[in-house]
């Protein structure tokens, strides 16, 4: 993990080249065929067909929405990777993926039936509950550990499983195709209403850990080096994992659990740009971005069987590649 | 071919015919045709032996507790699913458990001398154990509607009340054939049946409600995936432009949300063509398929009436 030295200033166009190709791509796919002059017209003429229809309520905004939280999701798994020191940390490694499956499914489940703009707001409920609870179980006098944080997360991890498990097994038949969807992970309910409700949320989250960068190079070192390069260490750790909580919660909110992504595009973001975060944190956003995009183009054409759940695909398409990347990587003195 | 296959059994049943009313002449007064002990193979090819009429059976799927309701053997019933609530009386009957889980022990405690089994939903090792145990366990997998009515045949031999179960089959078949739109050059109307509108879940080939569609004189527009419970995007349902629409409705999911009925390129949100029915009606595979088939007709059959003029190709077709 230390800093790879010198890579050619390239890498930041070819990432937002890469994810402009991955929504534009995306937008060029699906069911109902849309010409290049109709999507043109669309966009830049304001016709209200049904290519145009299509194109700006359906395809656009779920791609959107799909750059949003491949970005989300890779800058706060990169954010956990930095705070807990931990290379195999996701965003959902906390509990923070738990409570917002069980907030979600208290409300598909039992609430009522058609309460859709309820479930984000209790998944981002429960996600922040069990988040905080993890904090305060691991927080002692002398600061949070890493090690004490993994173990709080993993254990509240498993209590919510189990919680969630007997949700789905209590649950009445016919709720649970949803549910169940929900858990796998999927863009499809990418309105212009769900974008618009989580950019702010993304954006201040991702903003927030890009000016915590300098303090999680130092994190890296351990909290003593840090505390003596001048970091107000126990500072730094609850303002990341604050925030990259709410990064994680917000999105799970309203996409489901996206599994994969958090893990390895950071990793994979590493192998470009090195370890410091200043640019490790905007390439994973970039990467993770084009990499759910086209993970989720993927899954909407890729099928003979209808649509597949997105985060079944992110992890089958996206493990070969990652797992080429690093290898190639590791080969290198 | 089921039929032939019962013929057979029958044959096979005749010889035991002397012994029988050799038997039950000494005490009993002599029925028409007692054919225990019987002996029929089911459905995975296991043959399952009864010495006698059975008096206290367990039924493993609501499709099967239906049917044997409609045989009028519901009083040899000692057990049945959690889900099994048609008739009215099945809903009083003890429960052993679902029909993905359903609980061994009760079952044995309940010391059945038949159990009724589905291969599609129960578990094979659980009706296995059962069979280990000695207890007989008959499973049936109609998989299209006329498998349905042998079934219902073959369940009246296995029960007693084989005359009942051949006037009861005949019955439906003939309602089932009735209710089929006068073949010929009748129009199709583009179909889709889905089971979940959130997210779409479609039925596509290979299922009971890809076959009602058709029989009813549809055509199955989700028929072209190649899963059996394809799931479709807003897109999709967009791209597919069913004129009508049925919905299996299962505690409470039956409504598309307003931002799906909001496409009015598909003709079915377009003309209010969505139509609910009971989702135990069209995924049981028991005699109630046929008032399902009978009521996707007649939506059909309305469909072609006041066919909405605006998604027929040719407007030449004036009247």
């Amino acid at each position: 993990m230390t800093g790879v030295g010198k890579r050619s200033g390239a890498v930041f166009p070819v990432l937002a080249a890469a994810l402009l190709g991955a929504l534009a791509l995306s937008a060029a796919t699906g069911p109902v065929p849309i010409s290049f002059r109709a999507a043109f017209d669309a966009i830049f003429r304001g016709t209200d067909d049904t290519a145009a229809r299509v194109l700006l309520s359906l395809r656009l905004p779920r791609a959107l929405l799909g750059a949003l939280v491949g970005g989300a999701l890779a800058s706060s798994g990169v954010a956990f990777q930095a705070l807990l020191r931990n290379p195999l940390a996701d965003p959902y490694i906390l509990g923070v993926s738990g409570g917002a499956a069980v907030g979600a499914l208290t409300v598909a489940l039992f609430l009522s039936a058609d309460a859709s703009p309820l479930l984000p707001l209790c998944a981002f409920g429960g996600a922040a509950l069990s988040a905080l609870v993890v904090f305060l179980l691991a927080r002692r006098r002398s600061g949070v550990s890493p090690e004490r944080l993994i173990l709080m997360g993993v254990v509240v991890g498993a209590f919510l499983n189990a919680v969630i498990m007997l949700m789905v097994t209590l649950a009445p038949p016919g709720k649970i195709p949803g549910a169940l969807y929900w858990l796998m992970g999927d863009l499809g309910l990418g309105t212009p209403r769900r974008v618009a409700v989580l950019f702010p949320y993304v954006a201040v989250g991702t903003v927030l850990l890009y000016l915590l960068s300098r303090g999680l190079d130092l994190l890296l070192l351990g909290d003593h080096a840090a505390f003596q390069a001048g970091l107000s260490v126990e500072r730094v750790k609850t303002a990341t994992y604050l925030t990259a909580s709410l990064l994680a919660g917000s999105v799970v909110a309203v996409s489901g659990l996206i599994g994969f992504v958090g893990l390895i595009v950071p990793h994979g973001a590493r192998v470009l740009v090195g370890s410091g975060h200043r640019r490790l944190l905007p390439a994973a956003f970039l990467l993770g971005g084009a990499f759910l995009v086209l993970s989720d183009t993927l899954a909407r054409a890729a099928s003979p069987a209808g649509e597949l759940p997105v985060g079944a695909v992110t992890a089958l398409a996206g493990a070969p590649f990652f797992l080429y990347l690093l290898r190639r990587n590791g080969r290198r003195p | 071919m089921g039929r032939v296959r019962i013929a057979v059994e029958r044959l096979v049943l005749a010889g035991f015919l002397p012994v029988l009313l050799l038997a039950s002449a000494v005490g009993r007064p002599v029925f028409a045709a007692d054919p225990f002990p019987l002996a029929l193979k089911d459905d995975r090819g296991v043959t399952v032996r009864l010495p006698v009429s059975p008096r206290r059976v367990v039924s493993l799927a609501p499709s099967l507790t239906e049917i044997v309701f409609l045989l009028g053997r519901g009083g040899s019933l000692v057990g049945v699913t959690r889900f099994c609530n048609v008739p009215a009386a099945a809903s009083a009957l003890p429960k052993i458990g679902g029909v993905i889980d359903p609980d061994i022990e009760r079952i044995v405690a309940l010391s059945p001398d038949l159990v009724l089994c589905t291969t599609d939903g129960n578990p094979r090792d659980k009706v296995r154990a059962l069979e280990e145990m000695g207890i007989p366990c008959f499973a049936v997998a109609p998989q299209d509607l006329d498998a349905v009515f042998t079934a219902i045949e073959r369940l009246g031999i296995l029960l007693g009340a084989a005359d009942r179960g051949r006037a009861e089959a005949e019955a439906l078949r003939l309602r089932a054939r009735l209710a089929r739109p006068p073949s010929g050059d009748a129009e199709k109307p583009a179909v889709l049946f889905v089971v979940s509108t959130e997210p779409i879940i479609a039925a596509g080939e290979g299922t009971f409600m890809d076959e009602l569609v058709r029989l009813a004189g549809g055509r199955n527009v989700a028929a072209r995936f190649s899963g059996r419970y394809p799931r479709l995007s807003v897109e999709g349902l967009v791209a597919a432009r069913p004129d009508v629409i049925f919905v299996a409705g299962m505690s409470g999911v039956e409504r598309f949300p307003p931002e799906v009925t909001r496409w009015k390129e598909v003709p079915a949100f377009r003309d209010g063509a969505v139509i609910t029915l009971d989702g135990d009606l069209v995924t049981r595979p028991g005699p109630r398929l046929v008032s399902a088939l009978e009521r996707v007709s007649a939506a059909l059959a309305g469909w072609r009436a006041i066919r909405p003029e605006a998604s027929v190709a040719g407007a030449g077709r004036k009247r």
